[in-house]
């Protein structure tokens, strides 16, 4: 049966929202280009690594601005036009890592969250729940397609599962829907750029 | 579990569950559209997506292909019906009439193509009986707060619980996403399997609402301030048969006020057909009482 969404569970339903949004700013910078628009990028390790598209890091350095407020040059290190991903390095330590989850048995209905930056809006939290999961060959998750709102600026960011683990980067918009970068599509693009440790991270 | 984590469980949980109802319909050249298993053996799905009446098959949640038949379709609600050979996919379970609630959370499936997919929202209107502009009746209204993406049309309508309110189509209204109740899905589906087609009324006439003068309606004892006048007469139409004139303005039928074309609209459901139905008129000031036999629509070209 499901929850009745009476009064009751109405209160903490909104604070665990909360607190998952907040888990997932933490994680989450903004990435500007130039004068050229910006978008989101995702904490991958703490020494500095961040994972944005390929759209959105278009030069080979791009201003990062961290979830406390500071604004750091950030190097672009790995860029692939074709899988639309790039990773930046910014000269600050001891950052909190977004932790990957487990797309594997990623179900449509199950509710999503995405974090980012939509048209220039700070840390705006858009809900909605798994639309499809595309895979590749061997069955491994590619995109993830999800009913919810997206917008210009949100490219780069996390989309996320109730428990705020990272299930993949949100990179596009199409016919309605939000698709993003399954966490394995991030792992492999790393492996091949030879900024991933090895063994690790390989779903 | 937290109440985010138990709601995102039983959410994906129904749309696994109801999925295994929910088929891919190949009758037309763009990408499939969905139907719903609503009985054993007996799929519904949105007529403007089937595109043809023969060579139709269905993709099942198993992935595997049956062939199916057109048992009928009814353009005005956008509704079609399909014999599925293979009657043991399960079908849905219906939920009530109460379930349909201004707020309650909804999920639409959809599969077009072989992966089932979904989008989640909540009903965000209700209203009562109203009218397809094709003169369908559809029991109640129900508008959703949620998208139906390409091929979700013929997709179910599901309460987070897993029971199934109703038939998703974007077919009736532009850019508005609306279902149509379970209770119509019933009524037209089983005319359809019993006959292939929903017969509806017809006179013939295209009627107007006029307001009527003050001293006309003293003189003459009506009640309403609205009558209808007849601006066009089908040739050899039942209204043309009966000896109806252009400019006649109906003010009652069967004994009931009309002051809304929908009101006649209303009263030519199928079982009148063949009937009489009593018009009262107006006609050069004065009142008269015609009886007209009810004929049957002809069917239109279109899906």
């Amino acid at each position: 049966m499901p929850p009745r969404m009476d009064v009751s569970t109405a209160g903490p339903l909104g604070a665990e929202l909360a607190a998952l949004a907040e888990a997932l700013q933490r994680v989450t910078v903004r990435v500007q280009v130039g004068g050229a628009g910006e978008g989101s990028g995702i904490v991958w390790r703490p020494d500095g690594l961040i994972v944005t598209n390929a759209h959105v890091a278009r030069g080979a350095a791009a201003r990062v601005s961290l979830p406390g407020g500071d604004r750091v040059e950030g190097r672009v290190v790995a860029r692939d036009p074709s899988a639309d991903l790039a990773a930046l390095l910014i000269p600050v330590g001891g950052l909190i890592p977004a932790t990957p989850g487990d797309t594997s048995t990623l179900r449509p209905g199950e509710i999503v969250v995405a974090l980012g930056h939509p048209l220039g809006v700070a840390n705006a939290l858009s809900l909605g729940v798994v639309h499809e999961v595309e895979r590749g060959r061997e069955g491994v998750p590619r995109w993830i397609a999800a009913d919810l709102r997206l917008a210009p600026g949100n490219s780069g960011g996390p989309l996320a599962g109730v428990d705020g683990r990272v299930l993949g980067l949100n990179t596009m918009v199409y016919g309605g829907l939000g698709y993003a970068l399954s966490v394995s599509a991030i792992a492999r693009f790393l492996r091949r750029a030879g900024l991933g440790p090895p063994g690790e991270r390989a779903a | 579990m937290s109440v985010l984590a138990g709601l995102s469980h039983d959410l994906s949980s129904t749309v696994e569950l109801v999925g295994r109802s929910v088929v891919a319909i190949n009758a037309r050249r763009r990408i499939p559209s969905s139907g719903v298993v609503w009985r054993p053996g007996v799929v519904v799905a949105a007529s403007h997506t089937i595109a043809r009446d023969e060579d139709i098959n269905v993709t099942l949640a198993s992935g595997r292909t049956a062939a199916a038949t057109l048992a009928g379709r009814d353009p005005a609600t956008d509704l079609a019906v399909l014999r599925l050979e293979d009657a043991a996919v399960p079908p849905v379970e219906r939920g009530e009439e109460a379930d349909l609630q201004v707020g309650r959370m909804v999920l639409a499936l959809g599969r077009p193509g072989p992966q089932l997919t979904a989008s989640l929202g909540i009903i965000s209107a209700i209203g009562g009986e109203w009218r397809t502009w094709q003169g369908g009746r559809v029991e109640r209204f129900v508008r959703l707060d949620l998208s139906i993406y390409d091929g979700f049309s013929g997709g179910p309508l599901v309460e987070a619980g897993g029971r199934v309110l109703g038939l998703n189509t974007s077919g009736l209204a532009r850019a508005m996403a609306l279902a149509l109740p379970a209770s119509t899905v019933d009524r037209v589906s089983d005319q359809l399997l019993a006959s292939g087609r929903v017969s509806r009324g017809y006179l013939g006439v295209a009627v107007q609402p006029v307001q009527l003068p003050e001293s006309l309606r003293r003189k003459l004892g009506l009640a309403g301030r609205i009558g209808l006048v007849v601006v066009n007469l089908e040739a050899g139409g039942p209204a043309e048969q009966a000896g109806l004139l252009l400019g006649d303005i109906m003010t009652a039928l069967d004994g009931s006020e009309v002051g809304d074309p929908a009101d006649l609209l209303a009263s030519l459901g199928g079982e009148r057909v063949g009937k009489p139905i009593e018009l009262q008129l107006v006609r050069a000031g004065e009142l008269r009482t015609v009886a007209v036999t009810v004929g049957e629509r002809p069917a239109r070209k279109g899906r």
